[in-house]
């Protein structure tokens, strides 16, 4: 039995439905797959908090741009110059934080 | 298939102006499942996808006819944003009609009719549904209030230049079916949120908004139509039905007879014609006869 | 039907009137919104521009302001401000595996006018000082992102941003860029050199919803009291650190960690978070809370050696913009900085505006400013704190050692006699593996950094 006290067990989807995001027609993150194949280090697939990046098996990177918090981690992170380019969500679309 | 919205299309006569219907209601509300009590936040509320729609199909509609906009909500002063939006976006004028709490559809459609003979409009626009999650019964009720032509549930509405006040579209019917709508002022149309993508308010636009003036209006006129009200809105709990056993000493085969209902009697199939209030009612007492209904 | 979106002439000819301001302060948290207030209560035509759809929207912090910087521009700030609760406890929690030594402060003093820190939700604080401008006469436009400079004055004086919408350019002879920790403005003003990963950390965290008695009870607080953990050693190989933060009904928990190092790790932050709220010393204080937001923000945590220069012809910037965060161990402080940096950025440009000099030397009261107030100051003399900090020994050793000297101190081992506590601190010194010189070269930096 689970105790009473015990952390209630969140999914990584339900963690990230808790949070508005205003989706914009336009990605604001793209990712050059060329030079995602050249990497060794793919620091963005974990340390983005919003897990939108996912490495593929041909070497690439597929990424999301839907749920991003916006911080700018995965840029700065990225040892290989070009490879993602970000900028800021068309105006009034992206992350609404409501209760941080 | 083809239905004209009968009487045919009049020829092209000055429409006046498009009057967009815009709902501002909280896209994230949270519902407590135990006493259904709602929660919402003014700065998640927003208008729909499809009231968007609605919105860009009347700015579409007004430049092709060489007319203007009007948008229309019904809310407490909080809903305003929407209607800057709208502004900023290109409509002409603002109408709120004042209403602390969330009314219910007949009331909401009053309102909105109110405000198109307030300002002489005989196109109206509405998105289909709403954040709020409603019966999606106030376009329908705002035509009845105007005798306007009703084209609801758009998937696709083009406007002619040529033929000012004529609207024609598509909507989905079952089966894959598809009807093809053609509609003269008055009308009230309705849209799906695919049909069209509100276009990004220019900065002079939004620049202008901030401080434009929105009239105020209090709610005025009736509904002819009542508004349904659900019984109940507590969680639906299909019956259970007790079916006793079959007596166990009864031979196997009618035993089998009994569990199956295979030589029962069934009740006697029937054809009525009847009005719609009189078919309700005939279909009620049978369902009752059945023990479908209680 | 005519093409959406299409424009026409009047549209682009954005650079009408109504486009055209003394002031553009781009970003409506607390810098751009002090920045603001200021200019509109001198008189200056301003633009607050938001690329949110409110302010505060993008906006995320640990959860702790320090409203003293606003007595003067907003007296009695604390009858109105949207506090969550007032911080009277403050404590820094040392963990290890399985033990915690916390240092733990209370004072009733700060639970009364004027307050020290408090709890707040940046979407409801940010959204309260942009009101405060807005109704000294700024101009707030949300949902509008500004993409670049206007460079067109003499001598590449910013004149003006662009944005994101139809006809977007919005002129001023004064642009106040409050855009944030990425700061594209600065960076496209070349006021920033290459960014180093190494200068940021990232915050994330978790707001669990608990009633309000049972977060009174749990940290033993008043009515409308509020606690402050900070935590050191719960990161793993990471560098970084965690915190706690009691709101009114609800609790933020969560890590700041090290972006050079997250990167290294292959640890999500989400875990991090989870193994903060599992340890036997937080899984008490936050059980049963539910997740209610999910949130993180990068935090420009290099101090006074990352921040770029401040002022450039026409234009000005402030805030984490400007990396004006203060991230030195004991004191993590950001929103006064920025409101601090964004009010003497406002009292600047109105100035240079009422001389007419918005070139870079009549801006030059901005660092001035800073440097004789306690934004630079504070900055200055800490400079060094986050490196020391950040450092694996203040991370990992120094945590453990403590922890384990601790519980030998009070660990009763009859029938043998107490050992002298210096006899207690060499063993375990040695067995920790920190050097003495190291320890001692620590203490004379922390001494020099802090003292």
């Amino acid at each position: 039995m689970i105790p009473a006290s015990a952390p209630v067990p969140v999914s990584f989807e339900d963690r990230m439905a808790t949070v508005d995001f205003r989706v914009a027609a336009d990605a604001h993150i793209t990712v050059d797959g060329d030079a995602c194949r050249g990497c060794s280090t793919r620091a963005c697939v974990t340390a983005c908090p919003a897990n939108l990046f996912v490495p593929m098996a041909d070497g690439g990177i597929l990424f999301n741009y839907e749920q991003c918090f916006e911080c700018g981690t995965c840029y700065l992170v990225c040892d290989t110059a070009g490879a993602i380019t970000w900028r800021y969500p068309e105006g009034g679309h992206g992350v609404a934080f409501r209760r941080s | 298939m083809t239905v004209p919205a009968a009487p045919g299309p009049a020829p092209a006569a000055a429409p006046g102006p498009v009057l967009a219907c815009r709902q501002w209601a909280d896209r994230r509300a949270d519902v407590d499942p135990l006493t259904g009590t709602v929660t919402s936040d003014p700065r998640s509320a927003a208008a729909s996808p499809a009231d968007d729609a609605a919105l860009e199909c009347a700015l579409r509609m007004a430049t092709a006819w060489g007319t203007h906009v009007v948008a229309v909500t019904v809310g407490p002063p909080g809903s305003e944003a929407v209607l800057r939006e709208a502004l900023a976006a290109g409509a002409e004028r603002a109408v709120r009609v004042d209403a602390p709490e969330p009314g219910d559809a007949a009331s909401v459609a009053a309102a909105i009719a109110g405000v198109a003979g307030m300002v002489g409009a005989r196109a109206v626009l509405c998105g289909d549904m709403g954040w709020g999650r409603g019966s999606g019964a106030v376009p329908a009720l705002v035509a009845a209030v105007l005798d306007a032509r009703q084209a609801l549930g758009l998937v696709d509405l083009a406007t002619d230049p040529e033929q000012p006040g004529v609207v024609t579209g598509w909507r989905r019917l079952d089966g894959g079916r598809r009807q093809h709508l053609r509609a003269a002022a008055p009308f009230v149309a309705s849209v799906e949120g695919g049909v069209a993508l509100l276009r990004r308010a220019p900065l002079a636009g939004v620049l202008g908004a901030g401080q434009a003036t929105i009239e105020v209006v209090a709610p005025a006129g009736t509904c002819p139509v009542p508004s349904w009200t659900p019984s109940s809105t507590g969680p639906g709990r299909p019956r259970t039905h007790v079916v006793d056993g079959p007596d166990p000493d009864d031979p196997v085969r009618r035993r089998v007879e009994l569990l199956t209902g295979l030589t029962a009697e069934r009740p006697a199939r029937r054809v009525v014609r009847a009005e719609p209030v009189d078919a309700a009612h005939q279909l009620i007492a049978a369902l009752a006869d059945w023990g479908e209904w209680s | 039907m005519s093409a959406p979106g299409s424009l026409t002439a009047s549209d682009n000819a954005a650079s009408s009137d109504a486009a055209r301001f003394d002031a553009v302060v781009v970003g409506a948290g607390p810098a751009g919104s002090a920045a603001a207030l200021v200019l509109a209560r001198r008189g200056h035509r301003v633009c607050l521009l938001e690329r949110g759809p409110y302010p505060g929207s993008k906006n995320m912090y640990g959860g702790v302001v320090y409203p003293r910087i606003l007595d003067e521009l907003l007296p009695g700030w604390w009858e109105e401000a949207p506090v969550q609760r007032w911080v009277t406890r403050r404590a820094t929690m040392m963990l290890t595996a399985d033990q915690a030594l916390t240092v733990d402060f209370r004072s009733e003093a700060w639970g009364q006018p004027p307050y020290n820190g408090a709890t707040a939700l940046r979407p409801d604080f940010d959204a309260w000082l942009a009101a405060k401008a807005v109704d000294a006469g700024a101009l707030l436009v949300t949902s509008t992102t500004a993409t670049g400079l206007l460079r067109d004055g003499p001598g590449g004086t910013v004149g003006g941003v662009t944005t994101d919408r139809p006809g977007g350019d919005l002129r001023a002879r004064v642009v106040v860029a409050c855009d944030g920790v990425n700061s594209f403005l600065a960076k496209e003003a070349g006021l920033y050199g290459k960014p180093d990963p190494a200068n940021y950390t990232l915050g994330a965290k978790e707001v669990l919803a608990l009633p309000a008695a049972t977060i009174e009870d749990r940290f033993a607080l008043g009515p409308g009291q509020g606690a402050d953990f900070e935590i050191i050693g719960c990161t793993g190989d990471i560098a970084g650190g965690g915190f706690l933060y009691t709101n009114r009904d609800s609790l933020a928990v969560g890590v700041v960690l090290h972006l050079p190092a997250l990167a290294a790790a292959g640890v999500r932050p989400e875990q991090l978070i989870a193994g903060l709220k599992a340890h036997p010393a937080v899984a008490p204080l936050v059980a049963g809370g539910e997740l209610v937001e999910y949130s993180a923000h990068l935090i420009p945590e290099g101090g006074y050696d990352m921040m770029p220069t401040l002022t450039g012809p026409g234009m000005l910037v402030a805030g984490d913009a400007a990396a004006m965060c203060l991230a030195a161990g004991i004191w993590l402080e950001g929103v006064n900085f920025a409101i601090g940096s964004g009010m003497a950025a406002g009292e600047s440009a109105a100035e240079a505006l009422e001389r007419g000099d918005v070139s870079e030397g009549g801006l030059s009261g901005y660092e001035r400013r800073l440097r004789d107030g306690f934004v630079l100051q504070d900055h200055r003399r800490l400079r060094h704190a986050p490196h020391l900090l950040l450092s694996d020994r203040v991370q990992r050793r120094y945590p453990q050692l403590a922890c384990d000297i601790v519980e030998d101190l009070f660990t009763v081992t009859n029938p043998e006699p107490k050992p002298g506590i210096g006899r207690l601190v060499r063993r375990r010194v040695a067995s920790s593996g920190v050097r003495l010189r190291h320890l001692a070269a620590d203490s004379w930096r922390a001494l020099r950094t802090f003292g």
